[in-house]
């Protein structure tokens, strides 16, 4: 084993960006690392070198735990992203750099210094200074003086990232070659999938600190197992379907149980995934040759080299819930992405806007991870409540609880424990239960951790738990359901919208879960009474259209209403006279410097509606969680190195 | 067929004249203000003092320049000032360093102190060490005593006065430098196998190099004619303690002007390429920079 991560951890500022990493690469293997920016792919990189310490976890390099030598005993060969040459020596002499510090003698220094630039394909440009060379040259000397000593692993972050399109493939080239020529382990860092696919042996992808699936290739994209990774590589439809005895059925595709299905579980839910050249087009219904989605209209025909690339649009088809593509708000249609070879495309030629029908070779169904709730409960009659309604949610959503008992000690906390599991019963997708010594804060934290959650109940009261529930909204990526008493299960959801990106994201969860609920959903909007533009009363109005939309994608009856004056006030009002049993909230928008703070307009309302379920959605743009992590791990990399260079 | 296109085409391109205004009295004025200012302010009195030291030619100012206690006085002030710039030099560049890379709790206040020297007067700084080194003082009798060095009223006390006085120049000139410094060279060189002191030499040093040098010429520039801190401290003690900028005092006092002026134009010539060294180093940063 070349290089062995064990549960590598890396937080900063308490977020982990770096998160419980295990990895094992082989001698002599090309690995990549792949996943979008910020996901944390190039402090692992940095953790292997020692350039960043890690706060959990141990890095083995051939066996040797290297967690806590410094930088220069690692023997890691590290090409940076901007090639980090050094400016005031020649090329040569940033090839022997490494050698020299060895104190290696001169001649063979030279001679392996010459049979590199030979091997970069730079050969006879060893006194040019670095600024005299091409970006795809200096990443060529990068690469020769990270090799120069020889070091046992080599890592790459983004090698070719600032490269034109032309020089990053001869580069890709050369880079894979010279790996294979001297058998070290690699792990490249990128975002570029099509870089991931031609140069890896297996692949990692990363998303957001976490490693989501490692395989070949070939494994991950014919056998993704888990949404992100099947949306993330290559393009692919994902849809939610059913799976049964006789095999899987989405809307009125049935397809038997092959080999390609793989056997998740016998009967449920499941994602049904479908790659753009297993799509079929035909004139007719009868032409095609394979199980049919419907009839679609061409939205957008493009020109793909060897292939062309169609997006379609089918109407709503009873049963079906598309994934990926994302559907785009306000909008109830399926979008389906096909490609086909130029033969096909010939024999049936197709324009923007013409009509066809659209069937499905092969599918590749995943598991569908459903919701994801954790429960807080500290043994109180408000916790209880907390338990009992997220326990029914639970159960008609089909999602896995973690129950985490705190703020109780011994004897207490396993009765109420064991009284709480009885509660939650049978028909819960999984049951998880823990016990917290921390406050309910730091349990939270931490449970968040280890893995992401949907939805965290909480048992409330607006006077003692106000800013428990904005420590809860202050790490991770679930919502927050405030439970103030004991509760039926919601049939009438009221929830409150501003037109905007992030009212979006609150309609469009809050339509996840209130679906599994049967629940009647009415879309509000407050209009400020001192904004008297027609032009706001138009955009509200379409907004909460496109949110009615979209609800009824998801199943959800939805209808509308606008209210004029203060929010607080309005929203009240509509409470107290309309029958809802949940309130649905979007988060305020995050203090500068990345606190989420509830005061304000939703502390009123909190301290207003105390005998209803709130939901408190958290919107994607609202920058808890992602943008502050970004900005902070690129300072704190600054900080560290300096650490190193000590 | 484009070949053909570009030969016609110029011929019918027609050259919009560039605007100028009739009459720019305003750009003219406002350059015609600036350089009259600075030829009276700085040229001028550059040139009186020239004018005068060379007036009763170049044998008299050379005599001037060369009598004893004069040439004591400026080879004094050289040596001491040289002395000062390589120690301001080293310990500047560690002050920079320090600050830049380190978090300490008081680090803002401490990157404030830095800047106190330019604005204390220089008499006041004299004061103080005399205060703190003079022979009447603990330290100052301790050190005479003990060791047999006296500081107050000698070269090192010469030193230490220069020393405080241009502080902030080489930090200054060192920091930002080090601040705006692209780390992945260093965290490069470190994966190769250098250690502290081998980055900090052949990594991060050669991007030192010219602000350093510019800083410490500026010190040494600034140090030549200091007199405000070295006539309290230094005591004035012909061919052992004096300077030269209190050797022109005391010649202006004895109403000898010609050797006033003979030292002052030495002091100045000195000092004027210095500038024009420094000048040229700032100019071949921007270069390297490009």
């Amino acid at each position: 084993m070349s290089i062995l991560l064990e549960q590598l951890t890396k937080r900063y500022e308490g977020h982990p960006v770096v998160n419980n990493i295990s990895l094992e690469i082989s001698d002599g293997e090309f690995f990549v690392l792949l996943g979008s920016s910020g996901s944390g792919k190039t402090t692992i990189l940095s953790l292997i070198a020692g350039l960043t310490a890690a706060d959990h976890g141990r890095v083995l390099l051939h066996g040797r735990d290297v967690t806590y030598l410094p930088t220069q005993q690692r023997r890691v060969g590290l090409v940076f992203q901007n090639y980090a040459l050094f400016q005031y020596m020649t090329v040569a002499d940033n090839v022997e750099f490494g050698l020299s510090i060895r104190k290696v003698p001169a001649a063979e220094r030279r001679r392996r210094r010459d049979e590199l630039l030979d091997l970069v394909g730079l050969a006879g440009l060893g006194s040019r200074m670095p600024r005299q060379l091409s970006g795809g040259q200096q990443q060529r000397v990068a690469l020769a003086r990270a090799l120069a000593y020889q070091p046992e692993v080599l890592l790459l972050d983004e090698p070719l990232g600032a490269l034109d399109a032309k020089i990053r493939a001869e580069l890709r080239r050369n880079l894979k070659s010279i790996q294979r020529k001297l058998g070290i382990a690699t792990i490249l860092v990128t975002h570029d999938q099509e870089e991931a696919f031609d140069l890896a042996d297996r692949i990692g992808v990363m998303s957001f600190g976490r490693l989501l699936e490692v395989g070949t290739p070939d494994e991950l994209y014919q056998n993704p197992q888990t949404e992100f990774v099947a949306s993330f590589l290559g393009s692919g439809n994902l849809l939610l379907g059913n799976i049964s005895q006789e095999g899987v059925r989405v809307g009125p595709l049935r397809f038997p149980h092959t080999e390609d299905i793989r056997q998740i579980s016998s009967e449920g839910r499941v994602q049904v995934l479908f790659r753009p050249e297993d799509v079929a087009l035909a004139p007719t219904a009868e032409a095609l040759d394979c199980p049919e989605l419907g009839q679609a209209v061409v939205e957008e025909v493009s020109f793909g080299g060897a292939f062309e690339r169609l997006r379609l649009r089918l109407p709503p088809i009873p049963g079906v819930r598309p994934i990926s593509p994302p559907v785009a708000f306000g909008s109830n249609s399926i979008l389906v992405e096909a490609t086909r070879l130029p033969d096909q495309a010939n024999r049936f030629p197709l324009q923007a806007g013409s009509r066809t029908w659209v069937g499905v070779h092969r599918i590749h169904t995943l598991e569908h991870p459903g919701l994801s709730f954790m429960i807080v409960s500290d043994g109180s009659r408000r916790a209880e409540a907390a338990v009992a309604l997220g326990g029914q949610i639970a159960r008609l959503a089909h999602a896995r609880v973690t129950l985490i008992g705190c703020g109780l000690e011994g004897e207490a906390l396993q009765a109420h424990l064991q009284e709480a599991r009885k509660q939650l019963g049978s028909g819960l997708a999984a049951l998880d239960v823990q016990t917290s010594h921390n406050t309910p804060a730091q349990a939270v934290t931490l449970a968040a951790e280890q893995q992401p959650y949907d939805l965290v109940v909480l048992g409330f009261n607006p006077q003692d738990d106000l800013s428990l529930a904005e420590q809860i909204l202050q790490v991770g990526e679930h919502h927050l359901l405030l439970v103030p008493n004991s509760q039926p299960v919601p049939a009438q959801a009221l929830i409150c919208v501003t037109s905007g990106e992030p009212g979006k994201d609150d309609v469009l969860f809050a339509g996840r879960l209130v679906r599994h609920l049967g629940a009647d959903a009415t879309l509000l909007s407050v209009i400020p009474a001192y904004d008297k533009s027609p032009d706001l009363l138009k955009r509200t109005e379409n907004f909460l259209e496109g949110g009615v939309q979209s609800l009824s994608i998801l199943g959800v009856p939805a209808k509308t209403a606008i209210r004029t004056g203060v929010a607080a006030e309005m929203i009240g009002e509509e409470v107290s006279q309309g029958g809802y049993d949940l309130v649905v909230l979007g988060l305020p928008l995050t203090k500068p410097n990345g606190k989420v703070s509830l005061s304000g307009v939703v502390e009123q309302l909190l301290n207003n509606i105390t005998d209803r379920a709130i939901l408190m959605v958290r919107s994607r743009y609202l920058g808890a969680r992602y943008y502050p992590i970004m900005v902070r791990e690129r300072d704190e990399h600054k900080n560290s190195s300096a650490r190193s260079t000590q | 067929m484009s070949t053909v296109q570009l030969t016609q085409k110029p011929s019918e391109t027609r050259v919009e004249p560039v605007y100028r205004a009739p009459f720019p009295w305003g750009r003219l004025g406002i350059r015609a203000a600036a350089l009259s200012y600075l030829v009276f302010m700085l040229l001028i009195p550059l040139a009186v003092i020239f004018q005068d030291g060379l007036k009763e030619g170049l044998g008299e100012f050379w005599a001037q320049v060369t009598n004893p206690i004069a040439w004591s006085a400026l080879i004094l002030t050289l040596w001491t000032s040289a002395v000062m710039t390589v120690i301001n030099t080293i310990m500047g560049t560690l002050t920079a360093y320090v600050l830049v890379r380190y978090q300490f709790p008081g680090k803002g206040l401490l990157n404030s102190i830095v800047d106190l020297p330019l604005a204390i007067p220089t008499l006041v700084t004299g004061v103080m060490l005399v205060i703190l080194f003079g022979p009447q003082q603990t330290l100052g009798a301790w050190l005479k005593d003990e060791l047999g060095f006296s500081i107050i009223f000698s070269p090192p006390g010469i030193i230490l006065a220069l020393l405080f006085i241009t502080f902030p120049f080489v930090v200054r000139a060192v920091q930002p430098v080090l601040i705006d410094l692209d780390r992945t060279q260093e965290d490069a060189a470190a994966t190769l196998g250098a250690r502290g002191w081998t980055v900090f030499q052949r990594i991060t040093l050669p991007y030192l190099f010219l602000p350093l040098a510019s800083g410490a010429l500026l010190s040494f520039a600034r140090a030549i004619g200091e007199f405000g801190a070295i006539v309290i401290v230094a005591g004035n003690i012909p061919l052992y303690s004096q300077t030269a900028a209190v050797y022109v005092l005391g010649e202006v006092e004895s109403e000898n002007r010609l050797g006033a002026s003979a030292v002052s134009m030495v002091m100045v010539a000195i000092s004027f390429s210095l500038i024009l060294v420094v000048g040229w180093l700032q100019r071949r940063r921007l270069k390297d920079k490009k």
